[in-house]
């Protein structure tokens, strides 16, 4: 039994950190939402560079072939910079679902490009008020020859701008589950782009209209109507890829109020001093190593395609998703009024955080799912071996 | 990263656990766990029992294999505790013996205080207890006033101690008393192996907020002790006592592994239980307390898991054990107080009126221990802000 990052896994983390040192580490999401977007482009490149988006495609395709638990140190280190830019939805969800759901057209098509850092994708996934439910997927894609015509809207696409691909789930029936997936090439396509202001700028969201867009049958992702179930699929992967992104904050925050704390003076002592301070920073830690545990948990999970799985991700999603917003709004506390400000990096984290909160769904839904598979599974509750 | 065992830690479990199933009390397993209630009844259950663990060779598993030990790994001890947390099997009397004062003589006793105590401790012959704490020196442990002054070849001493567990049936007592004030509190310590059965000691009982007599007061009055049982060197015994805490390596697992274990339980209640005719577990409500907690337990689990890695990695265990003591702690006292809160306006009958089982309310009064015994949870807490996030110390020593 081992239970902590490899020695790969470490040299990641190292030179992921030095990398996004080298760019800015916490001026890259400043600039970007100051509206310097070159700074995403120069960002991709490098990741580019390293390897970084080849890391879950094939190795015929020119990737690394590894899983989720690769992705961990990684995803905590742009945690920690609150890193713009679809990194997630491209190498934790388009990648896997593509190697495992697409044609051989389709991974010839963007698999290379994707692992060499030329093919950048999102996922087109909310409509409306942006419930995550199949009968909230309502744009329409009516058949005609060898082509789909959509039409309809979807929210909260982030950084379909920047992106050059989206995944888009669509209707293709009237069943509830008559749900298909669709790869849709931005370039080949009359998108309408919409900004929607957002108080996390590091995510930019937009809105994505179409009107009558015309995708080719072959850019189908598995099946007609099994789009929903491929895309719980690649909800796991987006989760547990966003709770490893959501410990590297927890971890950033907990690091940035301690050397406040250690350094800010009232009363001829530092605050660190005074134990509703310290204390305080002591309940982030906690919360950060109970979210780091259960983030390393879902990504072996994951990986391992445990029966536990889904329990695993719903977990870790559920606890770190409110450690993360408690953590946000304590280290704002510890600042006082300088936590307040624009211009130190505290709300950074909270914006962040508050923006992850109900995506995909909220910690009452996961908690649900928790207790779902424990009132479920019962018999095989007994002690973990 | 696995959680797989090799195949000879598999054969380790195995054998336990069949050891378990052989030499239970009759029907344990089966949920029939009765420990007699007096005094002299209960001393028995618990000497049997450690007498058997002994026989088994369960005892002191960690312990080298010349004095009765197996040499266990952590792992092996981490296997030890999954077990034993799975039957609920009796708790060891002489724990603070075997986990505690026996490695301590181990690693800095002398030859002839391994020789006359270490196989005792494990047998279960001498039960021993800790004498730490006193009435003006709890959390502030290095202010403690009990003193012992040389006279020939005896050391006399006189004082009080308090909270002292077991202290009502053991043999023996580490005692830590002050030998010399040089004004500064860790200095001028002592720690001494002490006769429970003389006449300078007198143990009276405390009764405990679960109505159950765990720990006591202990009025040392001319008490003797000898050279020989004095532990490292006089005056030094600060640091013999944080050697002695330092072996407490896997007390907390045997507590993450039953509260990850209870769930079982308060699933079985919720479903029992019902409101408005309709079983508990399907209030969404309830459900999300106990998503709560259970998502709570297993992070707790998993983090025990990994300081446990980098301890097996580093070849020591690193300050971390305080985060697994004090998460333990206050998630248990969450989990078994929303245990009661379930059982509605009943909750507070027990005994023989408890509503589902007593056991409920005598672990719920029972964990409001858990953040006060062996350091509360605002010294851990001090502790995890110092040693682990380097903030400054809230107090000047
Ligand atoms: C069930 C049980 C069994 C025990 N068994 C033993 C035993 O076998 N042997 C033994 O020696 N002792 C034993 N103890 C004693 C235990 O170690 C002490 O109770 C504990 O260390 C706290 O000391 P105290 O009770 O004097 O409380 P105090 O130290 O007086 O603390 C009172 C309150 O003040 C807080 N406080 C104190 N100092 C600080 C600080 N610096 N910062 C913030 N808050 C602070 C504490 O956290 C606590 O909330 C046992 C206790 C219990 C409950």
């Amino acid at each position: 039994m081992e239970f902590a990052l490899n020695e790969e896994q470490q040299v990641f983390q190292r030179s992921t950190q030095q990398f996004l040192k080298s760019k800015g580490d916490l001026e890259i999401p400043r600039e970007y939402s100051e509206g310097k977007e070159e700074v995403l482009d120069d960002l991709w490149i490098g990741l580019a560079e390293l390897g970084y988006m080849g890391i879950t495609v094939s190795e015929s395709y020119g990737g690394l072939g590894m899983g989720p638990l690769t992705l961990v140190p990684i995803l905590e280190e742009m945690g920690r910079a609150v890193i713009p830019g679809p990194y997630i939805e491209t190498v934790a969800f388009a990648a896997p679902l593509i190697e495992k759901y697409g044609s051989a057209e389709q991974k010839e098509k963007y698999l290379e490009q994707l692992a060499s850092g030329n093919r950048k994708f999102t996922v087109a996934l909310l409509e409306g008020n942006g419930e995550l439910s199949p009968t909230n997927i309502n744009v329409l894609a009516t058949q005609k020859d060898n082509e789909y015509v959509l039409d309809g809207e979807k929210i909260l696409v982030s950084h379909a701008d920047f992106a050059d691909t989206l995944i888009v789930p669509v209707r293709t029936g009237n069943n509830e589950q008559d749900i298909s997936l669709l790869i849709v090439d931005c370039d080949s396509s009359t998108l309408q782009m919409e900004k929607q202001i957002s108080m996390d700028e590091s995510r930019k969201m937009i809105k994505v209209s179409f009107n009558e867009v015309a995708v080719p049958k072959l850019q189908l992702l598995g099946d007609e109507n099994t789009g929903w179930e491929i895309l719980q699929d690649g909800i796991q992967g987006l989760n547990t890829a966003w709770c490893s992104n959501m410990v590297g904050g927890l971890d950033r925050i907990v690091e940035i109020a301690t050397e406040y704390a250690n350094t800010r003076e009232q009363f001829g002592q530092p605050i660190g001093r005074f134990q509703a301070v310290k204390h305080k920073i002591v309940e982030m830690k906690m919360n950060l190593e109970t979210a780091r545990s259960l983030a390393y948990y879902a990504a072996w999970a994951l990986e391992n395609n445990t029966e536990d799985v889904v329990e695993a991700i719903a977990m870790a999603r559920s606890l770190i998703t409110e450690s993360f917003i408690q953590s946000a709004s304590d280290n704002i506390q510890v600042h006082g009024g300088m936590g307040f400000t624009w211009e130190f990096d505290c709300h950074l984290f909270l914006k962040r955080a508050k923006s992850l909160e109900n995506y995909l769904g909220s910690p009452e839904d996961y908690r649900e799912q928790v207790v779902s598979e424990l009132v479920g599974n019962k018999e095989s509750l007994i002690l973990e071996r | 990263m696995d959680f797989y065992y090799t195949t000879e830690e598999e054969k380790f479990r195995d054998e336990l656990r069949q050891w378990l199933v052989d030499n239970l009390p009759e029907g344990w397993i089966e949920g029939k766990r009765e420990i007699p209630q007096d005094n002299e009844g209960q001393s028995k259950f618990f000497r049997d029992w450690q007498r058997k663990l002994f026989d088994g060779g369960w005892s002191g598993i960690s312990w080298p294999e010349e004095y009765g030990g197996r040499g266990a790994t952590l792992i092996e001890e981490v296997i030890y505790e999954q077990e034993m947390a799975r039957v609920q099997a009796p708790p060891q009397i002489n724990v603070i013996g075997v986990a505690m004062v026996g490695p301590t003589l181990l690693q800095i006793g002398t030859e002839e205080q391994r020789e006359r105590y270490v196989n005792k401790i494990l047998n279960g012959e001498e039960i021993w207890c800790q004498g730490y704490s006193e009435p003006n020196s709890g959390s502030d442990l290095a202010a403690l006033q009990t003193s012992a002054v040389k006279k020939g070849d005896k050391w006399i001493i006189n004082g009080q101690k308090i909270w002292t567990s077991m202290a009502h049936l053991a043999d023996r007592c580490f005692l830590l008393a002050r030998t010399e004030n040089t004004g500064k509190k860790h200095e001028g310590i002592t720690a001494f192996l002490v006769d429970m059965h003389q006449e300078g000691v007198e143990t009276r009982p405390i009764r405990s907020i679960d109505d159950q007599h765990i720990f006591n007061e202990v009025f040392l009055n001319d008490a003797v002790a000898y050279e020989a049982d004095i532990v490292g060197e006089v005056n030094k015994g600060w640091k013999v006592s944080l050697t002695l805490l330092s072996h407490e390596r896997t007390g907390v697992a045997r507590q993450i592994f039953q509260l990850n274990q209870v769930f079982d339980e308060l699933v079985e209640m919720a479903s029992t239980l019902k409101k408005n005719g309709r079983p508990l577990i399907e209030d969404p409500i309830v459900r999300q307390n106990i998503g709560r907690l259970r998502a709570k337990s297993k992070g707790l689990l998993l983090n025990y898991y990994r300081n446990l890695t980098n301890s097996i990695r580093n070849g020591y265990p690193g300050p971390e054990g305080s985060m697994d003591k004090l998460g333990a702690s206050e998630l248990g006292q969450e989990i078994y107080s929303y245990a009661l809160s379930l059982q509605g306006s009943v909750n507070t009958l027990w005994k023989e009126n408890a509503a589902v089982t007593a056991e409920w309310q005598y672990e719920y009064l029972r964990s409001r221990a858990y953040t006060i015994e062996g350091g509360t949870s605002e010294i851990q807490r001090n502790i995890i802000a110092e040693r682990i996030l380097g903030l400054p110390k809230d107090i000047k020593y």
